[in-house]
């Protein structure tokens, strides 16, 4: 297929056309207005608030404790990442300092949730390529990595694992052998995963040159974690801001220029890998002792800012707090937030029938981004 | 990109002659917090431009309403602001860093920054009434961020392209943080007395 | 990936669903559903109410003593309530069958009752909690327990205070 005219919005030619509110990528609400010349996208308008519900608001109602699980719920594919940064900001204010053995179950639980969420988005790649039986397949070994939450942490999606203070979940003999045997079930599939996605014609014809979000366009927008990284921006919190024990980690921060469809999930794919060496390398050495302070820490008046890696990349929270038990102002941004702008600059002169497959590259979250 | 650079501060009063309070603190890993308050929010393009100069990213901006200190805190207040705060009798309100008045309806605008990994927070307080301008024009990622602002408070941003609703619908009143909203609405009456009367009433049917 | 060899793999293993309501689900023995409340070791701190982020706790003060009441329909199933129990006497069990009717829904709520005691030295009604010992050394041995339950909290200050000066 060839253009023979760069799109122009104010053309006669040009057609507008409703995508979403509903089943755009995932079964998340966001409306695009898209105009379209021909079959090519002229312009995107994003409107967004379908499931605005002011946790912001709510969260200054609700006291630090009850937050760490209210921030959990606010989204579920990073679910942990939220009470995590919470929680960091919140330990910041009070000097509380996290046990040795707390920050080395924080990282497992982060990293196990980055598993499981980065093979939920490439999943759905192979779904929206219209290739069901990788989706399916892909799926499938994600249900061991939901397994394993199940079984370490009593919830496929919500783990409750952290506390202001520590963590709030410990290993045992045999939670350590399930995630052992967990990770070892799930690396070779990864692996096999990832050879299928670099080699398959039909996943390489849909997604490579897809959705080109260039470098410069990539730090204009501000985006984060393996849209960012894609697009030849080298950043990662685990690196450029470690917390818990990142620095003694084996954290890999793999970059690609193109800044594609296919280069996000090839991102996601790598980064899944490499959080089963985190794992590994957590389970190794990980000390003995107490894994929180104990009841109720103190957290006195103050603010905080605190940022974690969020499988999406770059969570921040800030928290001011004051003399009550309540936060006086909570706020955070959630990597999707900055990464919906791009959408506008990788939809450029894209075909309509690649609108979902760019919109589920930046593997959005509508809860998050509108909370 | 780039860490916070070691002149940070003097950039920083460079570009804002009124005034800034600035403090930081660097963990054991490496990792700089800081924070710069403006005496002066007229100043804050300036500063806006300085820290793109540094190579910084705009990573979130923060509005709140931050409640008026009590009483008793205003005699004995730190910032050396002047008239009216000394005197432990007068019932002016205690006046910010830069002047501008904590009665609880004045704004704070926080500006986090990202240098690299480093963070660096921008405050900058505006009185009630009065208003601020908008970073777009030096950064793109406070579209999104400023139009959420300006739907939640009652604050006004100037110079902002595109200073339509961003989440909430049109009919909607305008800010929404500023109101008080009844709990029972805000969890859909999950937790009222009327539904707790009927589930403790089932409760000891059920255990009788 | 060589599709026929997951398809042999597939077609050899078996369904991955579970045959669930046919058979039994297993169920992870950390599973986090549905709680369970323990009135006889329970201290009345009321923490559990203070820490539920989900207002699904409520303990009422009555002329019975006092009621502990979760209904299931609000709770998220954190575990913030048995995290932060001092004693533990909130437990979260593997239990998830919690499926029922629109008419059943009130009765989805586990309750119990902490009683009014007469106090066996000043005689005055007091809740018949669990004495919180957990700070008291040395031990307390179980009929000191024992015989601290049956006393109003004064009565129970006094007692730990009088071990104290003889020890």
């Amino acid at each position: 297929m060839t253009t023979t005219s760069i799109a122009d919005p104010m053309s006669p030619a040009t057609t507008t056309i409703p995508v979403g509110p509903l089943h755009v990528a995932l079964e998340e609400p966001m409306y695009f207005r898209i105009d379209i010349s021909g079959e090519r996208v002229a312009h995107v308008g994003i409107n967004a608030g379908h499931v605005h519900r002011g946790i912001e608001y709510l969260a200054t109602k609700r006291t630090l404790i009850q937050n760490v699980v209210l921030t959990e719920r606010i989204c579920s594919l990073c679910s942990n990442s939220h009470p995590e940064a919470f929680a960091m900001a919140a330990e910041e204010i009070g000097g509380i300092e996290v046990p040795e053995r707390g920050k080395y179950l924080r990282v497992i639980a982060a990293e196990v949730k980055r598993v499981a969420s980065h093979l939920f988005n490439v999943a759905i790649l192979a779904h929206l390529v219209g290739y069901d039986a990788l989706f399916m397949h892909v799926m499938q070994v994600r249900e061991i990595a939901q397994d394993l939450k199940e079984g370490v942490f009593g919830n496929r999606m919500d783990l409750g694992a952290i506390c202001i203070g520590g963590a709030r979940y410990d290993l045992d003999e045999e939670t350590t052998a399930l995630l052992r045997s967990s990770l070892d079930k799930l690396e070779p599939e990864i692996a096999e995963i990832e050879k299928t996605y670099r080699t398959n014609g039909s996943i390489l014809r849909r997604t490579r040159d897809v959705g080109v979000l260039a470098n410069s366009d990539a730090i204009a927008c501000g985006v984060v974690g393996p849209v960012a990284r894609a697009s030849g921006v080298d950043y990662d919190v685990r690196r450029e801001a470690p917390y818990h024990v990142y620095d003694r980690m084996p954290v890999e921060v793999k970059t690609r220029q193109d800044g594609d469809v296919w280069s996000r999930a090839m991102i996601r794919l790598h980064e899944a890998r490499n959080a089963i060496s985190i794992i590994r390398r957590c389970l190794d050495t990980l000390p003995t002792g107490p894994v929180n302070v104990g009841e109720k820490p103190d957290v006195p008046a103050g603010r905080a800012v605190a940022r974690s890696e969020a499988p999406r990349g770059e969570l921040i929270y800030f928290l001011k707090t004051g003399d009550s038990e309540q936060p006086e102002r909570l706020k955070w941004r959630v990597p999707s937030f900055m990464n919906w702008d791009a959408l506008t600059f990788m939809m450029r002169d894209a075909k309509v029938a690649d609108i979902a497959i760019i919109v589920n590259s930046i593997d959005p979250c509508v809860s998050c981004t509108e909370r | 990109m780039s860490r916070i650079p070691d002149d940070i501060e003097t950039r920083l009063r460079a570009a804002a002659p009124s005034g800034i309070s600035y403090e930081q603190k660097t963990d054991p890993l490496g990792v700089t917090v800081a924070w710069c308050e403006l005496a002066n929010k007229d100043e804050l393009l300036a500063i806006a431009e300085c820290l793109a100069r540094c190579g910084a990213r705009l990573s979130m901006i923060t509005g709140s309403q931050p409640p008026a200190p009590p009483e008793v805190e205003a005699e004995e207040s730190e910032t050396d602001a002047g008239d009216g705060v000394a005197e432990a009798a007068s019932p002016e309100p205690t006046l910010s860093f830069g002047g501008t008045p904590l009665d609880g309806t004045a704004y704070e605008l926080d500006y986090h920054f990202d240098l690299a990994g480093d963070a660096l927070t921008v405050v900058a307080l505006v009185a009630q009434g009065s208003s601020i301008a908008s970073l777009t024009p030096v950064y793109r990622t406070a579209d999104w961020p400023e139009r959420e602002i300006m739907e939640l408070y009652g604050l006004r941003i100037v110079g902002h392209p595109d200073p339509r609703r961003l989440f909430l619908d049109k009919s909607i009143e305008p800010a929404v943080l500023e109101r008080l909203i009844p709990f029972s609405t805000l969890t859909n009456a999950t937790s009222t007395s009327d539904l707790w009367s009927k589930v403790m009433e089932a409760g000891k049917e059920a255990s009788q | 990936m060589n599709f026929l060899a997951l398809f042999a793999r597939n077609l050899t293993k078996g369904p991955y669903t579970e045959p669930f309501p046919f058979a039994p689900a297993p169920t992870a023995k950390r599973f986090r559903g549905k709680i369970e409340f323990d009135a006889e070791t329970c201290e009345g701190c009321r923490l559990c109410e203070r820490v539920c982020p989900a207002g699904a706790i409520r303990m009422t003060r009555t002329a019975e003593g006092m009621t502990f009441d979760c209904w299931h329909d609000s709770c998220v199933f954190c575990g913030n309530c048995e995290f932060h129990c001092p004693t533990k006497s909130i437990h979260q069990t593997a239990d998830w069958h919690l499926a029922h009717t629109q008419d059943q829904k009130f009765l989805m709520v586990e309750h119990a009752l902490i009683p009014n005691q007469i106090c066996a030295e000043c005689g005055k009604e007091a809740l018949a909690t669990a004495p919180a010992t957990r700070t008291v050394t040395p031990p307390l041995s179980p009929t000191e327990t024992q015989h601290l339950k049956a006393l109003c909290p004064k009565c129970r200050a006094k007692f730990i205070r009088a071990r104290k000066a003889a020890a």
